[in-house]
């Protein structure tokens, strides 16, 4: 009787445990004693922030709704893949290419797009996440300009997922570059483009509203900057670009939003408001710092 | 003894039970599930996963900085019926409540919001009689 007991109170104990199988129990406890020389930051106060970063999909799309045209000679060339050899340069270009992927793609630019998706495919593979790009399928779809909304979508959840990989994995570092050089590529993008066309208040303000941004980018790259010098020598550019973005004044003034239900979704008439305070000096200066950390990063 | 042998029965039988339920909550697959349902014109961003952990949670939250003249939609997937009680609420950067999804008593499965004021917002899921406390979500935009 002593035995059922003791094994049925070994049972009830297991049973209450985290419920994870003891394999993954001892990959997580190693990945733990391997956190050593990352942040002292805590993974999941990382991972919110890093969740934060919209998708440079959305300025593309801005652009191409503005009317602006496709220019191929914004993007870096998918040829500078061979000089990218460390997992910072990798990273941070597949970033990069991941935004310029995403810029041709929102312009059914498929020729282009394809020689991305090699140039993506190979610095993923290079960062031993190359599993999670669907090359196959992407060139597929890629193929037949009807098929965009699902070469949007499949594009879209690949970096999802190598992004939840990184941070799951205790890469998170890698996911930091990864987003750092998309959101440096779509600035640089916009602000090329702002810069030809300085009536363009919208695009001015569109730079503007990165203020926020950049300040997620900041306080993630901070988390590294004593354990990873190449992130905090990227972070010194950033502070400088955010130096020229603190000129800007966002005011947000918040009102009561309304609500209707139209064809079973909830519709809300937001109420609230910001005005974005930015002068042509400004976009000149955020561009100019823009591009000397872009050139940094592809070069 | 016996008793005791039984206390542990009980216990370990519960135990089970309850490890059990939480396992059968595959967040991912209702997320997924959420995906093709974003209305048309809708560009997918996000998939969130809402699990409640059998109820040691009684809120699920992820945050993403919206922009404004950009509109966005959240949808919520659930088991069963509509979104068992699984209400999606909008909060801005100052915590003021921006949207919900349950609206006059109704749990409504998808909120479109057009955003008038870039900022980053709070994407908080929580549980109202909700059965599973599982589910998933999809966050879309379009110009």
């Amino acid at each position: 009787m002593r035995i059922l007991l003791v094994a049925l109170a070994a049972a009830v104990l297991m049973s209450c445990g985290s419920g994870k199988k003891p394999d993954e129990k001892a990959f997580l406890e190693s990945l733990d004693s391997a956190k050593n020389t990352g942040p002292t930051i805590d993974q999941e106060v990382i991972n919110s922030v890093l969740q934060q970063i919209p998708s440079p999909l959305e300025i593309s799309v801005l652009l191409k709704e503005s009317g602006t045209k496709y220019n191929n000679g914004l993007l870096n060339s998918p040829d500078n893949l061979s000089t990218y050899n460390s997992n910072y340069k990798k990273a941070l270009n597949l970033g990069i290419y991941g935004t310029d992927l995403g810029y041709t793609n929102i312009y059914e630019q498929n020729q282009d797009g394809i020689k991305y998706l090699a140039s993506i495919k190979s610095l993923a593979d290079g960062l031993n996440i190359g599993q999670f790009f669907d090359i196959e399928t992407i060139g597929r779809l890629a193929s037949n300009s009807k098929n965009l909304d699902s070469l949007l979508l499949i594009t879209t959840q690949n970096f999802n997922s190598i992004n939840g990989y990184l941070q799951n994995q205790g890469r998170a570092n890698l996911s930091v570059l990864l987003l750092s050089g998309g959101w440096v590529e779509a600035m640089h993008i916009t602000c090329q483009v702002a810069s030809k066309d300085s009536k363009n208040k919208q695009l001015q303000e569109t730079i503007g509203e990165q203020k926020i941004i950049l300040e997620q980018i900041v306080l993630l790259l901070s988390f590294y900057k004593d354990t990873d010098e190449n992130m905090a020598s990227l972070l010194k550019d950033m502070e400088e670009l955010k130096g020229a973005f603190d000129k800007i004044n966002i005011t947000y003034t918040y009102k009561e939003s309304s609500m209707e239900i139209v064809n079973g979704v909830a519709v809300i008439k937001d109420n609230s408001t910001t005005t974005i305070q930015i002068t042509d000096q400004d976009v000149a200066n955020i561009m100019a710092i823009t591009n000397s950390i872009r050139n940094k990063i592809i070069g | 003894m016996k008793k005791i042998a039984l206390l542990f029965s009980v216990l370990l039988i519960t135990g089970f039970t309850s490890s059990s339920l939480i396992g059968q909550c595959d967040p991912e697959n209702f997320s997924n599930a959420c995906i093709p349902k974003l209305a048309a014109g809708f560009n997918f961003l996000k998939s969130y996963k809402i699990d409640g952990e059998g109820g040691a949670k009684d809120k699920v939250e992820y945050s993403y900085v919206f922009t404004k003249g950009t509109q966005y939609m959240i949808n919520i997937c659930a088991t069963g019926a509509a979104t068992d009680g699984i209400v999606v609420t909008l909060f801005d950067s100052g915590r003021n409540k921006v949207a919900t999804s349950k609206i006059n008593g109704q749990f409504i499965s998808a909120i479109a919001y057009p955003c008038n004021a870039t900022g980053i917002y709070y994407i908080q899921y929580t549980f109202d009689g909700s059965a599973a406390k599982c589910g998933g979500s999809a966050l879309g935009f379009k110009r």
